[in-house]
């Protein structure tokens, strides 16, 4: 599993940032998109325990294709554990166990015989602190397509898989030098680039900008709109702004239950739940 | 968000209830001066203006303030957009007042008979109407920004009445036409005012509820 790589060495703090970029104004909205009928992900009275603790109770979510779904709420209302289910990286936690259904295009993911490896290379994730491989940004985009048996031209597809990830111009001309040696912008975009490389259908991510600065945090961002015409992304957030600006939309979370989910635009105008409310306008507690 | 920010919030809330007060009274003594024939009351109005102006400056740079340091969401979003609009519609009104009370001089409340009398009867109407949308804008009820909504048509009906009779009296006698113009400059400006105070009633089912009703038929 390419993408499962938790707590890596500490990158270097002193490596060259990313040249400054012009942070976007505007995104696409879903608006400007084809109508997205088709479900990717859908969750029906999920329950997520740790042991006895139900850190997710019966939640259900539909997770529409080439949208950006967010999921907000406070520390410890179970978002990263949802999301962790998606692709079954839940099941790395010795005492973690699931009820209800979660189905990956129709196929229920929990089922007994479900190939959970080839859901995870199908459901690629994106960490909170930038996990590259200590080895050159070539083999860190290249490693997983290798491994996993990939057939074309692996030149061609770093190369694609960089561009996609917006770094193929930054590092082009130093692709076997070490990915320690990029800053920590560049470093979360080249985990980007390593999941896409693999043709995922859905990216998971985990809060991918909390280590970053707000430059880096703007094209990681851009990066997101981007990448939603070809793949699905959800992504987990402490940052309402953040989900704000990229989502279509949002689903909230409070003490393990999904409380709201709707477009982001009316989650942020009018939510329909007084917790809702709270939570997004900080009066929460 | 904070608490200091809630605090904030609830200052500029109050702030903008107050200008609304104040615009309000302005509109109450615009009409008098007219209707009374009271020349140093049209006075005091146009003075007051400079007072509504600073204070719509005043509102208007808080508001700037708070969105750009706290970005809000939710309702406290819908609030602030909702008191810049407001207080764009305040300002006006007091400088329909200000019109109003200039035309004092030239009316003559004595010649305001016959048909006329819907000039005198549309003052207290949209008086009216601006004190219920303000006192909506003040608790926040839809219910009661509704029934602003509902008295629009009533101040419409008296202006056309007004219109229809100044054409036919233009035509006979042309003139008077001098004060004619004045009977539509008052009638007119209290139409806008009617306009303004709906503008407000719209913006208070906005905040409540997040429905934006204007360019409706209410």
């Amino acid at each position: 599993m390419v993408n499962v790589m938790d707590n890596p060495p500490t990158p270097p703090t002193d490596a060259p940032d990313a040249p400054v970029m012009r942070i976007p104004l505007r995104r696409s909205p879903a608006k400007d998109l084809p109508p997205s009928s088709e479900l990717v992900i859908r969750a029906e009275s999920l329950t997520i325990r740790y042991g006895s603790f139900a850190a997710v109770r019966d939640a259900s979510l539909e997770i529409p294709a080439h949208r950006v779904t967010a999921i907000i709420g406070p520390s410890g209302c179970g978002k990263s554990t949802l999301l962790r289910a998606m692709n079954r990286m839940n099941d790395f936690v010795a005492d973690a166990s699931a009820e209800g259904k979660l189905f990956y295009r129709g196929d229920d993911i929990y089922r007994p015989g479900f190939d959970a490896v080839e859901l995870r290379r199908r459901i690629g994730m994106v960490f909170q602190k930038p996990n590259p491989f200590p080895k050159s940004i070539y083999k860190n985009v290249a490693w997983g397509a290798a491994i996993n048996g990939y057939q074309g031209n692996l030149e061609e597809l770093v190369e694609r898989a960089l561009q996609q990830a917006a770094l193929w111009e930054e590092v082009k001309d130093k692709l076997h030098e070490s990915a320690y040696a990029l800053s920590g912008g560049q470093q979360q975009r080249l985990c980007i680039a390593r999941a896409i490389a693999l043709q995922p259908d859905v990216l998971l991510m985990d809060e991918p900008c909390s280590a970053l600065d707000p430059i880096a945090t703007a094209r990681i961002e851009d990066l997101i709109d981007k990448l939603k015409s070809q793949y699905t992304v959800v992504l987990v957030t402490h940052n309402m702004q953040q989900a704000a600006r990229v989502s279509d939309r949002t689903a909230f979370m409070y003490l393990g239950e999904l409380i709201e989910v709707n477009d982001t635009n009316v989650i942020f105008t009018k939510p329909g739940n007084r917790r809702t409310q709270d939570y997004i306008t900080g009066r929460f507690g | 968000m904070t608490a200091h920010f809630v605090d904030l919030l609830d200052d500029l809330r109050r702030r903008s209830l107050r200008m609304a007060g104040l615009v309000e009274e302005v509109v109450k003594q615009a009409c008098e001066a007219v209707f009374q024939a009271d020349p140093e009351m049209a006075k005091r109005v146009v003075q007051r203006d400079a007072d509504v102006d600073a204070e719509e400056v005043e509102v208007e740079s808080d508001v700037i303030r708070l969105l750009a340091l706290y970005q809000p969401v939710g309702s406290d979003l819908r609030l602030l957009c909702t008191v810049l609009k407001v207080n764009n519609d305040l300002e006006r009104i007091a400088d329909c007042a200000v019109n109003v009370a200039e035309r004092a001089k030239h009316v003559d409340a004595r010649t305001l008979v016959g048909p006329y009398e819907d000039l005198r009867q549309m003052g207290p109407l949209v008086e009216h109407m601006l004190h219920n949308a303000v006192k909506a804008y003040g608790s926040q009820a839809v219910n009661d920004a509704q029934r602003v909504l509902s008295e629009e048509d009533a101040v419409d009906a008296l202006y056309g009445q007004i219109i229809r009779r100044l054409v036919a009296d233009a035509s006979a006698s042309p003139a008077k036409i001098a004060s004619f113009l004045d009977v539509l400059s008052v009638a007119k400006n209290l139409e806008r005012i009617a306009d303004h105070a709906t503008n407000i009633a719209e913006d208070v089912v906005f905040v409540c509820t997040g429905e934006i009703v204007r360019h409706r038929t209410h």
